[in-house]
């Protein structure tokens, strides 16, 4: 087939329904170290092996359709974040995170997988929390410390270029339920497109406004522990958050 | 010895560049939990602990088929567990050192000394110095002579081993040729060297290595000594005449049955090659005088187009690649290739998964194969005619003729390719300014082919791209022309700067290879053992990753050359047909005697048919296999039809 033609089969293509899973998953281990590319490449590659039928964009790079709620950064653990899937096919949820797992490399793991219909709102879309937890020495004091501060004003790049900013405005509280472990600490932060914080950012601020180590705010474990949408305090993990479906396709 | 995990810390690891580098977890690496277990309980192991050793960085070496194959056969080994261990990065190094923690393996975090055996892998020479940088890094001495009876033993293997006289005295043993049976017979002799230890005879090192001398294929370089005077060269001498006189290549005879990694480690990271790999054949019917692989990996042997196709499903199943690569020196040259690539693309039918056909020879090609293979992807046109006049081209035996190559490209611009690659080389022996300007001459045809077919058809022809590449010829041992000399870098440069002025065409783009690496990699390549302290003093003065243009310092080596009272003009200069080789010692299976015919018909300007029209008879049927021989009996029964 020649390019021309090919171009003319791509652009008949119908939209095709697309059933999709909503998954929770962690990450623990040596992919810990892994950049977000690197990540959503890795469940490519295990749906893949694991033979799923997998929807794929459209185009002349065809990739599997996955749209993750939340860039996870290099070196941050997590307990609880979430993707969509699309397939082909209506698929059993509990079946397909077993066939995920049996093909994700050991750290990677679905927890549990939701049908749902094509959502109107990109999961994206919709993340507005993250609840993370820090462990390291002393951790808790110094975060008490940062919540009492009424800015505090990091440097960071962007487009290049060092910019101050202050992510106090970011910081929504600790979280009551965490117990009185002086070397750790859970909190609540703003997360997702319009306002997002990054925690090696907060790392730093302890280590400017609250006096902590330099040493020890880079070796500190970074947890995220859930992600939410909605407003603090009337926040709602993203499994339960209610899916409005796309009627604009069909 | 008791596992040690070395101790990076988080900090340590988000300072690097691609920390996913140097954690392991990947899918399919392999963990040998029981041997975790018996180090935990006892201290020890009866398992031989193989540390595979790639010198450059995590990203390159995981695109390595000799790691893949090797890393498989010797975990499929009941009593081997080999990990995998890579060159730091220069961040990475830095680390290691400062904190005085070694290097380690992926698999369970070792340091490289607490194992039994360090395999190299050697693709290119420019590797050398990262060797000393992992041994180094690794706390285990440099020099063989100078690692005692509890150091691990330190081996290599791959094509540039041929050769291994550089880096010859810091190595224990030296494997050539394929491994796959060898290394594993290696490994019986480490394992039973590691049990003598309990025993009330333990075995000496020394003892390990003679007993090592009896595999067919191994080289022990302590084994020899060597000499060198202007008039006889560098001559390698068994110390006594228990240790054989000359080393041979091992071969797999029967690729079928062989075992294949067809459940490869894949990387988490993305790395250089993103695919998986299946070996098609090895060997290369073709010949082309200046082509190492061409003669060091000889005679061809195919594997059956039915075990491909099986390994080409559970690839694609097992790793999840949406590419693979169908490897070998000129795929095409596959007898059953287009059964073969039939066969594939309907396994990989609807799966979004694509071929790369890397080695695809263009005289021969079929585009509606081509167009059918690069179904998502779609790259240029790839021809290497190697040298710009028909001359040369029979000089250096490249089988491939303008008319194929014009007839060719008629039908691909015809069918809408508008991008094509040319590879030349420069530099070649006999070459004369007429030659490289035949370079200029055949691409500037190429480009009025393009739009004569535009002409005619009629059809709206896109912007053509027409990019000439040059790189330099290196005379490599093993291969006709490694008496030849080089050319001098001066003249190198004006046969660059030759072609550049006659390239006009905006729609001609001229790339070229800087020549430094190329010079040196000269000396590498033709080396002998009195390089080693000179490679080992440029390492450290903290010249390593050679590999990488940027890091490469020619000045530096060239200064460390002369100080050891040696030039680069001894390694590129004409070698004399009488004088000693520093590989001489050393056979790949094709006859020195034949090289040198090949030589002399190269002079004047005549060619030698493909194995597959004609057997020249360059010795490699003593190993009894193959191509060499496939074609004899066809004969044989042309013959004894006639007779009937
Ligand atoms: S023996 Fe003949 S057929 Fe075999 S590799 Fe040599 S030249 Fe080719």
């Amino acid at each position: 087939m020649l390019q021309s033609e090919r171009e003319k089969m791509m652009t008949m293509q119908q939209h095709q329904t697309a059933y999709v899973q909503r998954c929770k998953f962690t990450r623990t281990g040596a992919t810990v170290y892994l950049g977000h590319l690197d990540l959503m490449t890795c469940f490519e590659r295990a749906a893949r092996r694991a033979g799923l039928p997998i929807l794929y964009s459209q185009g002349y790079n065809p990739r599997p359709m996955m749209v993750f709620a939340l860039p996870l950064g290099v070196g941050i653990e997590t307990m609880c974040d979430y993707l969509d899937v699309s397939l082909d096919r209506p698929y059993d949820p509990d079946h397909f995170v077993k066939e995920m797992n049996a093909h994700l490399p050991s750290g990677l793991q679905l927890l549990t997988s939701k049908a749902i219909p094509e959502p109107k709102d990109s999961i994206m879309s919709i993340v507005t929390t993250a609840s993370y937890r820090f462990e390291a020495k002393g951790i808790r004091k110094a975060m008490e410390t940062a919540m009492e501060q009424e800015t505090l004003v990091v440097e960071k790049m962007a487009k290049g270029k060092v910019k101050q900013t202050d992510i106090r405005p970011l910081l929504i509280c600790l979280s009551q339920a965490s117990d009185e472990d002086p070397d750790a600490v859970t909190f609540y932060a703003f997360a997702g497109s319009e306002r997002n914080v990054r925690p090696d950012l907060i790392l730093n601020s302890l280590c400017t406004y609250c006096g902590m180590d330099r040493a020890l705010s880079e070796n500190t474990r970074v947890i995220r522990t859930g992600l939410f949408s909605g407003t603090y305090p009337r926040i709602v993990p993203i499994e339960d958050v209610e899916v409005r479906p796309n009627t604009a396709g069909a | 010895m008791m596992n040690r995990p070395v101790p990076l810390t988080k900090a340590d690891l988000m300072q690097v560049e691609s920390p996913a580098r140097y954690v392991g977890g990947e899918y399919n690496a392999i963990v040998k939990e029981d041997m975790l277990e018996e180090l935990s309980r006892t201290g020890k192991t009866s398992y031989v602990r193989f540390a595979f050793c790639f010198p450059d960085i995590y990203e390159i070496g995981m695109s390595n088929l000799a790691l893949q194959i090797l890393y498989h056969v010797l975990n499929e080994s009941p009593f081997v567990a080999c990990e995998r261990a890579f060159s730091p990065w220069l961040d990475m190094d830095k680390i290691l050192r400062e904190k005085n923690i070694p290097l380690y393996s992926l698999e369970t975090k070792t340091p490289l000394c607490d194992f039994d055996i360090l395999g190299f892998t050697l693709g290119y020479e420019m590797c050398y110095t990262n060797v000393l940088q992992m041994l180094d890094l690794g706390h285990i001495p440099f020099y063989a002579k100078d690692r005692g009876e509890n150091d691990p033993i330190i081996c290599c293997g791959g094509p540039v081993t041929y050769n291994i006289e550089p880096m010859a005295d810091f190595f224990d043993i030296v494997m050539m040729g394929e491994g796959e049976e060898m290394i594993l017979e290696l490994s019986e002799k480490i394992r039973e060297f590691k049990l003598s230890k309990d025993t009330d005879h333990p075995m000496t090192k020394e003892e390990l290595l003679r007993n090592c001398d009896t595999i067919e294929g191994v080289y022990v370089p302590a084994l020899y000594s060597f000499s060198y005077d202007k008039c006889t060269g560098a001559v390698i001498t068994p110390v006594d005449d228990t240790v054989k006189k000359s080393i041979t290549k091992r071969i797999i005879s029967d690729l079928d049955h062989c075992s294949y990694p067809t459940t490869p480690v894949v990387s988490n990271l993305r790395v250089v090659h993103d695919r998986s790999y299946l070996e098609v054949f090895r060997g290369c019917i073709r010949g082309c005088r200046f082509c190492q692989a061409g003669f060091i990996y000889r005679p061809v042997r195919e594997k059956s187009v039915e075990v491909l196709c099986e390994q080409g499903r559970l690839l694609e199943e097992n790793t999840g690649y949406d590419e693979m690569g169908l490897l070998s020196l000129a795929t095409s040259d596959y007898t059953k290739f287009p059964e073969l690539a039939e066969n594939l693309l309907s396994t990989f039918e609807g799966h979004h998964t694509s071929l790369s056909l890397p080695s695809l020879r263009l005289d021969s090609f079929s585009l509606d194969l081509m167009e059918k293979v690069q179904s998502t992807r779609k790259s240029g046109l790839t021809f290497a005619p190697e040298a710009g006049t028909q001359r040369l081209r029979d000089v250096i035996n490249k089988n491939i003729r303008e008319d194929d190559i014009f007839s060719a490209l008629r039908l691909a611009f015809m069918g809408g390719w508008s991008t094509v690659k040319l590879y030349f080389m420069l530099g070649l022996p006999t070459e004369t300014d007429e030659d490289v300007l035949g370079i200029a001459d055949l691409a500037a045809r190429i480009e009025k082919l393009y739009y004569d077919v535009g002409r005619e058809t009629g059809q709206k022809m896109r912007r053509l791209e027409i990019t000439v590449s040059t790189s330099l010829f290196i005379p490599k041992p093993f291969t006709p022309f490694q008496w030849e000399p080089q050319n001098s870098k001066e003249e190198l440069i004006r046969k660059q700067r030759l072609l550049k002025d006659h390239i006009r065409s905006r729609n001609i783009r001229y790339a070229w290879h800087d020549f430094d690496s190329s010079v040196w990699e000269v000396v590498l390549a033709r080396g002998d053992r009195r390089l080693a302290p000179v490679l080992l003093e440029g390492y450290q003065s903290g010249h390593f990753f050679d590999a990488w243009d940027d890091h490469f310092r020619y000045d530096d080596w060239v200064a460390i050359l002369e100080k050891h009272g040696l030039s680069i003009e001894d390694f590129s200069r004409e070698f004399s047909e009488e004088e000693t080789l520093p590989w001489d010692h050393i056979s790949v299976g094709v006859k020195k005697s034949f090289l040198l015919s090949e030589r002399h018909k190269a002079h004047e300007e005549t060619t030698t048919p493909s194995c597959r029209e004609h057997c020249s008879g360059c010795g490699v049927a003593c190993f009894g296999v193959g191509e060499c021989f496939a074609k004899r009996n066809v004969n044989k029964e042309e013959s004894s039809d006639a007779a009937k």
